[in-house]
């Protein structure tokens, strides 16, 4: 029997430091909602306000919402860290009604890149509507998300991408009336040319 | 009753004028569309409709999303039962008996006994709300900020115990949506509060912003992330609905009645939907129904429970939301914001002050049950059929329809912020496991738990015992007691029967 490359005294210590690893995990956002609760409850102490005789002041509230969850965040973190690793922990009604129904399914495959692509989209749809204005950002919006989406049928992408822009144009700027922004110039030249083709004054 | 149904009448005339009964029509076949999509839920299907609804009058906007609450929660029993994939969370115990009688050959049966049970649970709940709506809010005019106040705490109690998940994750996710409600301007004392010098940001965190951010955008972003990876559907062809004899319905009586009249409370208890609603009846029939050891093989009481249930829901969610102001589901607070931006308040004296309007609606929902099950009886293929849209195409519309919704709300772009910064909070927040529901209603009802507290408050000088010694509030009180007791007693006696 062939031995193993690592010493028999050293496995203890490995699994004892996974376990560690996983309890860290556990606890880590407990610990993240923990620091933005005490920042928030910071802040909530420098509410600018006139005391009132014998009344709350609008400090109150926030405190005690805050308070409420660093503890349930606390608890969290003790038992994350204290208890064994198959505590169960306690869970709603629904849940435990129908837990033995649950069918275990394989974790889907995840692409990481394309939701980094996803949200670096939506957050540049965010920053250039104003600029490029609700016609031509949406457009490009609609054309990406697609391709981002490994969706590959290029004349769909595009017909569909462009029929859906006028669609919106002439459902919120014509028919509801939503005030969406036109962009500057001179991209607001292009919203308003598929204003005029709406027929939207 | 002469004068009940007198009202209704006239409200089922006002049903059959062109514009509201074109907004009932639509609203009933895209809540089954909404129903069907997986990518689309219940909640972000009504709220993303929303913006179409600003130039409307009232009653039509509110029948529109009634129409797509109430059909939202059969249209995804479509394909749960014949493609094992739940269109919506409310339609996962759908996947135990349904798919399993489906695959024993008999999906059209299968689909028979969801509309039996849709139209039988969805008629009859609509029959207790419109008994119940005006004694509650005849009942509620009595209420002060106590009684308010301990309404409130109960509903966010009970959408804790009574969901999936961790109850301390439920929790912090409730703790979260209260403080976004702290936001802006305080109403007693004019403080601004975490607004960072931001004047939008002083008029408060629309809630709409941040249901359409955490249901919409972080449910596209984690679809995403999986490649919209969805199921191929099969052949629709064979798709049609076999209705069960009156001798079967019969044969489950029981069902239909403890399923419809549970699921009607469920709705009624502000926090809990339909999602719970199905759960919770499918898991009571397993337990204690007359085949529970039968339950998850194929048989109709298991399809029959989740259902009736879950329509069964839509007319209990609606009389807090009318009779007191207080939305009982997701849904219902979109529809409530519906009102709000018509200028209605929803609450004790709008069925005193907008009678016709309330009638309509009830008689709308009446229409749109019976609306619901013919479409899914006639038109069950070309509904199922829109699976075969690609997904990345409807994620990509979703996702404008989302930045629509947020950009309109007060036109101004920090709103697309805010909702794209709580779609990140949504994402993580399915990622970790932390329910998203109790953050939308800790967003939703905070203002109205503070404003209540604070009220009482001051009223009874900081006298906290009151919410204790006054009868409706202490009963209340102690309802809230017991659902947050709940879950631990319940844990206890599942241990102790697994040790025995």
């Amino acid at each position: 029997m062939p031995s193993s490359p690592i010493p028999a005294s050293l496995v203890p210590k490995r699994s004892l430091k996974l376990m560690d690893t996983n309890k860290l995990k556990k606890a880590g956002p407990y610990a993240v909602v923990l620091v933005v609760t005490a920042a928030l409850y910071g802040l909530a102490g420098q509410i600018d306000y006139t005391p009132r005789h014998a009344q709350l002041g609008p400090d109150f509230w926030p405190k005690l919402c805050l308070a409420l969850a660093a503890l349930t965040c606390l608890y969290e973190i003790g038992r994350a860290l204290l208890r064994k690793e198959d505590a169960a922990e306690v869970s709603g009604i629904a849940e435990a009604l129908d837990h033995d129904q649950i069918e275990a399914e394989a974790p889907p495959k995840e692409y990481p890149a394309l939701l980094a692509a996803g949200a670096g989209l939506t957050l540049a749809y965010a920053v250039l509507v104003s600029v490029l204005g609700f016609v031509l950002a949406t457009f490009g919006y609609l054309v990406a998300f697609m391709y981002f989406g490994r969706y590959r049928n290029h004349l769909v992408i595009w017909i569909a991408s462009l029929a859906g822009t006028f669609a919106f144009a002439a459902v919120f700027l014509k028919l509801v009336y939503v005030s969406l922004p036109r962009g500057e110039e001179p991209f607001a030249q292009v919203t308003q040319l598929v204003m005029n083709l709406l027929g939207v004054r | 009753m002469i004068e009940i149904l007198t009202q209704l009448g006239a409200g089922l005339a006002n049903c059959f004028t062109p514009a509201t009964f074109a907004m009932l029509a639509a609203g009933i076949v895209v809540g089954l569309l909404v129903g069907v999509l997986p990518g689309l839920t219940l909640v972000m299907g009504v709220i993303l409709v929303l913006p179409f609804t600003y130039k409307m009058d009232v009653t039509a906007s509110v029948v529109l999303l009634t129409a797509m609450y109430i059909s939202g929660t059969y249209g995804g029993a479509f394909t749960s039962i014949l493609f094992r994939i739940p269109g919506e969370p409310i339609h996962v115990p759908l996947l135990w008996d349904g798919y399993a009688m489906a695959r024993r050959g008999q999906p059209a049966k299968a689909l028979g006994w969801t509309l039996v049970a849709a139209l039988g649970g969805g008629l009859l709940s609509a029959v207790i709300m419109v008994l119940l709506t005006q004694p509650m809010a005849t009942f509620a005019l009595r209420f002060s900020s106590p009684e308010y106040f301990a309404i409130v705490l109960f509903g966010l109690a009970s959408v804790i115990a009574l969901g999936r998940g961790s109850l301390a994750n439920a929790l912090i996710s409730l703790f979260l949506g209260l403080m976004i409600g702290t936001v802006g301007v305080d109403a007693i004392y004019g403080s601004h509060r975490y607004t960072f010098g931001m004047p939008l940001l002083a008029d408060g965190i629309e809630f709409l912003v941040v249901m359409v951010g955490a249901y919409g955008v972080g449910e596209v972003l984690l679809r995403l992330e999986r490649g919209f990876a969805s199921k191929p559907i099969g052949k629709v062809e064979n798709a049609r609905t076999e209705l069960p004899s009156m001798k079967e319905i019969g044969a489950l009586k029981g069902t239909f009645l403890r399923s419809t009249i549970l699921g009607n409370i469920i709705g009624i208890v502000p926090g809990a939907g339909a999602t719970i609603a199905s759960f919770v009846c499918y898991g009571i029939e397993s337990q204690y129904g007359r085949r529970k050891k039968e339950m998850g093989s194929g048989v109709p009481e298991g399809i029959v429970a989740p259902q009736a249930a879950a329509t069964a829901s839509v007319g209990g969610a609606l009389v807090p939301l009318l009779a007191l102001g207080i939305p009982g589901s997701g849904a219902t607070a979109v529809i409530l914001g519906a009102f709000m931006l018509h200028g209605v308040q929803p609450g004790p004296q709008v069925l005193l002050s907008s009678g016709p309007m309330v009638y309509t609606i009830f008689a709308s929902v009446f229409l749109g049950i019976l609306l619901m099950c013919l479409l899914g009886f006639f038109a069950i293929r070309p509904l199922v059929k829109i699976l075969d849209f690609p997904e990345a195409v409807v994620s990509a519309f979703v996702m404008i329809l989302c930045f629509v919704g947020a950009l309109s709300i007060r036109n101004n772009v920090t709103d697309l912020w805010l909702m794209i910064g709580f779609g990140g909070v949504g994402y993580a927040f399915e990622k970790l496991k932390f329910p998203i529901a109790p953050l939308v209603l800790g967003a939703i009802l905070g203002p109205l738990a503070e404003e209540s507290f604070m009220n009482s408050m001051i009223s009874f000088s900081n006298d906290w015992t009151v919410f204790f010694t006054r009868p409706i509030s202490a009963l209340v009180m102690m309802l809230t007691a017991i659902a947050l007791v709940l879950p631990a007693i319940n844990q206890m006696r599942a241990r102790r029967g697994a040790r025995a």
